[in-house]
This record gives structure tokens, C-alpha cells and sequence, in this order.
């Protein structure tokens, strides 16, 4: 992991990075699973619809290396991809935060399947009601 | 000479479905035999000349005519023949074409075949087929025609088929997906049959089961064969990314599972007609906006092969005018279907329609996720990109809800079922919880939902299967014949569901730089990089790894050889991965950027269960085939056991 990160480093173009004193000291292991995840939810600002874990862009190992530069300096998930956002804007998250402006997204699924299945309910009841009076048949 | 021909039977076949759109209808409304007599042969004539017309585009890409702009572009005097077919539907014009001949065939055989006896139904459905042929003709004709030359000056050895697609995958993963578009124009037709006949009997529900089957079969082979040839060919791992070309197809799929299940609602209890309606609509016209989508280009896609926007306007105008058509005939007519309700809350009717709500607002959602972000640049608040972990948070809860209500479907009556009838169910649901939860305490990395909803909906469906099985050992081979289908792909889905959440919570991965002689153990197994080799294929080089593979006994079990692949005629580069497969496990290897002279970033990962996915999703076809089969059967007999007597005049002056 380290020859990948030191190789990668050295295409890295120097920034200067927000070196926030580092709270959290992980394992190899888990920067690794936890470097994957990353690169996983965010969005190669190069490819087509590629996430930067499967993106073999240049820009993609960039910032897969400074991911895992973040990671060794104990950086946590999020401000990560603050980070990240702050930098490519809001596009490079596969999931998109939760605002105003998504909150159908968000909660629509939800208020669709109780929406539709209230209709069916109350549609149901008055073809029952309606059946009942009228004897029961319809054919 | 030969194109020219193509498009002259092109046009004859235009005229000919034209006239079939108009000539059944006006015959029905003026109760004219005579003219209705024409639709047998009006169909075979749009049939035969659509048919010879493509079979035209064949010859030319066998015989590498690439003075026709659609051969040209898409294949070489390189190419191998079985490519040369394939791409006769690899680019938009030809599987436009390819799509229109489909949809052609198959309302070719139902017309011909004696087993629909409702002759005025089929009739209007015929027309609807026909105006939708026409539809797409006009627009081939008029803004992709496939038999446009390009001459004076065209290239002598042909440019080539995107090298991605030069893959077995190919062959098989859009005619399937264009052969499940066309089930569901079929359905589609079906539908404004019966809204124009103002009725959907129960005769017309056992017609349209099988075509729903079909048309579901066939789609589920598009998605499958389709997730199947990304992970071998496009090199990156996955299996579903949820981009949305792939969205595009899966959400009609999502449409045509309620609308398959709704049809047996209808077919067997005589209910939910006008559901079954808007859902035929519902399924056509998802697809068509699939098609819209992937074929406009106005979404980012990983897979949009064919994409122009020019073509998006013409076919977002066909969607209008079908899509608007179909839904002011549905708000017209839809009262006058009636259909009785009889049942209570507890009953597998109950029970299959909240399945039906649930998967229309799966589809819904995945919709939503797909244009959101092409709505929120249209009204400029932003950009943003919905992808994977989106998806998944809204969908595998839905899915989890849907599971729950399949594993009770079967094991309830109709009509209306005893409250005590839940009790043993309830003691299996405790069961697949405790199951899951054992299974997540094992893994022993804290609770993960994801795991938990998998693991606990795969358990309580294989539980209730089993149940179900258990009831029915006494009551003979025949009624476990009859569920035989039902269970087949209900136990699919539950292996899809294994393989999906194995796959996803116990993948071992690792990237790193491997060159000569460097190791790496992966989840017990040793990843030995030997060498890298150059290989010379008839149409692209390669550089290819020989990694050694050995399992954790130390024990040789072969090599894997991901390539990357620089293809002759157009330089493009892609990455092949290596893939050992077993039923418990796949090993996954694929080669990256060269790092060094001798060293690749190589990605090793470790799969669980992955063949599962696409096994299950062979189990689910397989189902729905002997289901399609079994509702073919049963219209034959049906036909051999009534007599002659409603001949079609009678039917005619009785009905019209």
C-alpha cells in the first residue's frame, strides 16, 4: 500500500493540504478498507460516471493517493470528502447531501409507496361500498 | 444495389403498416368483414418486406459493402463474421431496425396463430403494433436510415466496431433487452386493445400472461447478460453501478415483474383489470424514455454506445405521441372496466398487490435518482451526481419489503385466509432473523443493516419456499407441476439476493504495484505475479500478466491473466480482467496503468458467491419461461376443447 501511495505521491501536484491535527490513528488494514469506501463514493471528475476507485484516469490516481495521504495523517471520513468537495464541488459525491433542494429525492420514495398505497386503500373501500349496494356483481 | 433494395422493402413496409394501423379499426367500426379480411395479409406483406429489409443490411455487412455509411462505421473486412452479425444491431440505425423486425415477427405470429380466438381484440392490436412500426420507420427513414451510403468517397477496409463490443456479450445482451422492449409494445398494444374494446376479459388476461412472461424473460436475460458482460469486459469490477443507461433498462424490468404479477391477478381472480392496464402503458412507455435516455445522450453514461442528440428529439417526440395517446384513451375509457374486488386484507391478493406497489415505486424512485440530477441542471440550482450509495439506501429497502411479501404470496389463499393462517409464518420470519443475526454476529464487525436486510430477506424467502414445498407433499405431483415455475423464480431471486449481498459486505480486495516475482496473499489465497507477456491477437495486441495462483494450502490452481488490450484499428485502449470462477468464489484480477518499467497498479479481489447473481438470474428466466410455455399450452387446449361456433362474423355483429 505504502509503494502505491509513494509512487502516486510523486505525480501528486503540491498543495497545500489543510493539515488539521490528526485525530485518529488507524491501522494499515483499515485505512485500506476505509481508503476503498472513499474512493467508492466519490466520482471521477474526468471519466464518464465512473467512481474514482474503478477510474483509471490520471486525476483518479491523484486523488485515490491523497485519500490515502489523508487517511495516514489520521484525517476522518468526512473531512475527507469535505475536502474533496470543497475542491471539485459538490458533483464528486455519489450521494448527494440532504438540503432543500433534495429532499424529494430523499423522502419521495417514501411519501410515493404511502401515497399510493393510501389511494389503493381508499379506492378499494369504495369499490367495496359500492359493491355491497349494488348486489354484489358487476358483470 | 443491394441497400437500395433494403430500402425500398423499408418503404413498402412503412405503407403496408400504415395501412394496417387504419384499415383493422375502420373495418371494426363500420362492421366490415371484407375489409377486416385484409389483416392477415397486410401484416405478412409489413412482416415480409421489414424481414428482407434487414436481411438486406446482412448481405451488406457480410459482403463488406462500406459504401453503406451504417456498414462503414461499424465493422471491417478484419472482423470476424459472427461480429459482422452482430453488428447488424451494435449501433443505433441497425438496432433500430433490428427492434421494428421484432416487434413485426411477433405480431406476425400472434395474427397467424389460431390459438387467439378473439379475433376483433387481436385486430386492434395488430393496428396498435402497426402505428408503432410506422412510428419507427418514419423516423429511420427520415433521420437514421441504416442503408445510407457514403459515397463517392468510402473507406475500402471499413473503420470498426467499438472494440468494447467485440465480445460474445454483444451478441447476446440487446437483442434480449430489444426483444423485452418488444414484449412490452406488445403488452402496450395489448392494452389500448382492450381500452378501444373498453374491456379486458379474462380470455384477454390469458392471452396477455404469456406475452407479459416473454417479454419479463427476456428482459431479465438484457439486465443479467448485460451486468454480466460489464464485470468480465469493462475492467472495473462491478456488477451494477447504477448508471443510468443501466437504470434504463432495469426500471421497465421493475415495471414488467408487477405488471406480470398483476396479470395473473387479473387472469385468475378477474380483478385489478384497469391496474393491469396502466401498467402495460406504464412498462412501454418506461422503456421508450430508456431508450430516450440512452439514446439522446443527455445523461453521462459508462455504456452509452450509441448516443446523438439529434435523435433524442425525434424520439422523445414518438414517446409523446404514444405515451399521450395511450393515457387520454386510459382516462377515457378506464371507467368503463370493471372489475369485482372479493377479498380481505389478509389474502395473496392483497398481499401481490402491495408487491405491485412496491416494485412501481422501486421503479419510480430509480427513476427520480436517474433525472435528478439532469432536473437540477436544467432549473440551475447546482450540479450534483446521484449514484450507488443513493440507490442502494432507497432500493434495498424496498426490495427487503418486497421479499417479505413474496415469501407470503404463495402460502396464503386467495380471497380471504384466517389470521391464524400468519402464525407459522411468523415463527419463520423469528427464524430468519435469529439466522441473519447469528450469521452477522460471525462476521463479527459490528451490525451492518445492509448485511442484516440481505441475509434476513435471502433466509425468510428459501425458509418460505420451503414451507411451501413441506404443504405441498401431499397433494401430488400435479399442483407442485403448476407451482413448479413460481417457485423456480422465487428461489432465483433468492440466490440473486445471496450472491448481491455476498458479494457486497464480503468482497477482499487489494490494489497495488506488482511486478515479476512480487506476491500478494488475498483472503487466503497467494497471487504470484510471474511475468508479463505480449500477445497478438487477429484484431488487437496486448500486454498480458501471468499471475500464479495458489490456495492456502499451497496448492498450484492456476493462472490468471488479466490483458490490456490496444485494439489494431482504432488504437483504444481497455482493460480485459482475469477471472477464475467456482461456484463459491470468483478471483478477480485486472491490470491498470503501468507504474515502472516492470510494474503494474494491479487490483486483486477476492468475490464470494459472485456467480451467484447471474445464476439466479438463469433460474428466474427459466421460471418465467415454463410459465410463458405452460399459459401458451393451456390457450391450445383451451381452442381444441370449444367448438366452432363463434366464427368471426358472429363475433363481428355481436360485439362491434
Amino acid at each position: 500500500m505504502r509503494a502505491l501511495i509513494l509512487i502516486l505521491m510523486i505525480s501528486l501536484s503540491a498543495s497545500v493540504m489543510a493539515s488539521a491535527p490528526g485525530k485518529n490513528s488507524y491501522t494499515q488494514d483499515q485505512i485500506r478498507d476505509l481508503g476503498f469506501e472513499i474512493s467508492h463514493e466519490l466520482r471521477c471528475p474526468m471519466s464518464i460516471n465512473q467512481n474514482l476507485f474503478d477510474s483509471q484516469a490520471p486525476i483518479a490516481n491523484e486523488l485515490k493517493a491523497q485519500i490515502f495521504l489523508m487517511l495516514d495523517q489520521g484525517e476522518s471520513k468526512q473531512a475527507i470528502i469535505e475536502f474533496l468537495v470543497q475542491r471539485y464541488g459538490e458533483k464528486i459525491k455519489y450521494q448527494p447531501s440532504f438540503s432543500a433542494a433534495t429532499a424529494i429525492l430523499w423522502f419521495g420514495p417514501l411519501f410515493l409507496l404511502l401515497a399510493i398505497i393510501a389511494t389503493a386503500a381508499v379506492l378499494i373501500r369504495e369499490q367495496h361500498k359500492h359493491q355491497r349496494t349494488n348486489g354484489n356483481s358487476y358483470e | 444495389m443491394i441497400p437500395e433494395l433494403g430500402l425500398i422493402l423499408l418503404i413498402i413496409s412503412t405503407v403496408s403498416s400504415l395501412l394496417l394501423a387504419v384499415i383493422p379499426l375502420v373495418a371494426l367500426h363500420t362492421k366490415n368483414h371484407y375489409l377486416f379480411s385484409y389483416v392477415k395479409t397486410l401484416t405478412g406483406l409489413m412482416t415480409f418486406t421489414i424481414t428482407a429489409s434487414i436481411l438486406c443490411l446482412l448481405i451488406s455487412f457480410i459482403t463488406d459493402d462500406f459504401s453503406v455509411a451504417y456498414v462503414a462505421n461499424h465493422s471491417n473486412t478484419q472482423l470476424a463474421l459472427l461480429y459482422k452479425v452482430a453488428a447488424v444491431w451494435g449501433s443505433h440505425e441497425g438496432s433500430m431496425l433490428f427492434w421494428v423486425v421484432a416487434i413485426a415477427i411477433w405480431g406476425c405470429i400472434i395474427v397467424f396463430s389460431s390459438k387467439y380466438r378473439d379475433r376483433l381484440f387481436i385486430g386492434r392490436l395488430i393496428a396498435i403494433l402497426a402505428a408503432v412500426i410506422a412510428g419507427f420507420n418514419l423516423f429511420m427513414l427520415f433521420t437514421s436510415n441504416p442503408f445510407a451510403r457514403l459515397l463517392p468517397n468510402f473507406p475500402i477496409e471499413g473503420r470498426d466496431l467499438n472494440p468494447i463490443l467485440q465480445d460474445i456479450g454483444l451478441i447476446f445482451h440487446p437483442p434480449l433487452l430489444f426483444l423485452g422492449y418488444v414484449g412490452l409494445t406488445v403488452t402496450f398494444a395489448a392494452a389500448i386493445a382492450g381500452l378501444l374494446g373498453g374491456k379486458l376479459t379474462r380470455t384477454h388476461a390469458s392471452y396477455l400472461r404469456p406475452w407479459a412472461l416473454l417479454a419479463w424473460v427476456f428482459l431479465t436475460g438484457g439486465n443479467a447478460f448485460g451486468s454480466w458482460w460489464a464485470y468480465n469486459e469493462l475492467g472495473w469490477g462491478g456488477w451494477w453501478f447504477w448508471d443510468p443507461v443501466e437504470n434504463a433498462s432495469f426500471i421497465p424490468w421493475l415495471v414488467a415483474t408487477a405488471l406480470l404479477h398483476s396479470v395473473v391477478l387479473s387472469h385468475r381472480r378477474d380483478s385489478f383489470k384497469v391496474t393491469t392496464l396502466l401498467l402495460c402503458l406504464l412498462a412501454f412507455s418506461l422503456s421508450l424514455l430508456g431508450t430516450f435516455l440512452v439514446r439522446s445522450g443527455i445523461v453521462q453514461s459508462v455504456h452509452a454506445f450509441a448516443s446523438d442528440p439529434t435523435r433524442g428529439m425525434s424520439i422523445l417526440f414518438l414517446l409523446g405521441v404514444f405515451v399521450c395517446g395511450a393515457l387520454t384513451l386510459f382516462a377515457l375509457k378506464a371507467n368503463q372496466i370493471k372489475s369485482e374486488l372479493n377479498f380481505t386484507l389478509v389474502s395473496r391478493d392483497s398481499v401481490i398487490l402491495l408487491g405491485n406497489i412496491v416494485l412501481v415505486v422501486a421503479a419510480i424512485s430509480v427513476l427520480l435518482g436517474t433525472f435528478y440530477p439532469l432536473l437540477f441542471e436544467l432549473l440551475d440550482i447546482g450540479t450534483l451526481s446521484v449514484g450507488a450509495p443513493y440507490f442502494n439506501s432507497i432500493f434495498i429497502p424496498l426490495t427487503f419489503i418486497a421479499v417479505l411479501l413474496m415469501g407470503v404470496a404463495p402460502l396464503i389463499s386467495w380471497r380471504r385466509e384466517k389470521f391464524s393462517a400468519l402464525r407459522p409464518l411468523t415463527i419463520l420470519f423469528i427464524i430468519s432473523l435469529a439466522i441473519a443475526e447469528a450469521l452477522s454476529m460471525l462476521t463479527g464487525s459490528g451490525f451492518n443493516i445492509w448485511l442484516f436486510l440481505g441475509t434476513t430477506s435471502a433466509t425468510w424467502l428459501l425458509l418460505c419456499l420451503s414451507y411451501l414445498l413441506f404443504r405441498l407433499r401431499h397433494q401430488g405431483i400435479e399442483s407442485l407441476a403448476r407451482k413448479s415455475a413460481m417457485i423456480i423464480a422465487h428461489l432465483g431471486v433468492a440466490i440473486s439476493i445471496i450472491g448481491a449481498t455476498s458479494v457486497s459486505n464480503f468482497e477482499q480486495q487489494e490494489l497495488l504495484r506488482m511486478g515479476p516475482a512480487q506476491g500478494k496473499v488475498v483472503a487466503g489465497y497467494t497471487f504470484v505475479y510471474e511475468d508479463t507477456v505480449k500477445v497478438d491477437a487477429k484484431s488487437y495486441t496486448a500486454i498480458q500478466a501471468n499471475i500464479r495462483v495458489t490456495d492456502a494450502d499451497d496448492i498450484f490452481i492456476g493462472y490468471i491473466t488479466p490483458q490490456r488490450q490496444t485494439f489494431k484499428t482504432n488504437a483504444m485502449e481497455v482493460s480485459k480482467a482475469g477471472i477464475m470462477r467456482n461456484i463459491f468464489r470468483d478471483l478477480y484480477v485486472s491490470s491498470g496503468l503501468q507504474l515502472s518499467d516492470t510494474e503494474y497498479l494491479i487490483r486483486i479481489s477476492y468475490k464470494p458467491l459472485a456467480c451467484w447473481i447471474w445464476l439466479g438470474g438463469l433460474l428466474m428466466m427459466l421460471g418465467g419461461t415454463i410459465a410463458a410455455l405452460t399459459g401458451l399450452y393451456r390457450l391450445r387446449e383451451q381452442k381444441r376443447d370449444s367448438s366452432n361456433s363463434s366464427l368471426l362474423a358472429a363475433t363481428m355483429g355481436g360485439v362491434a
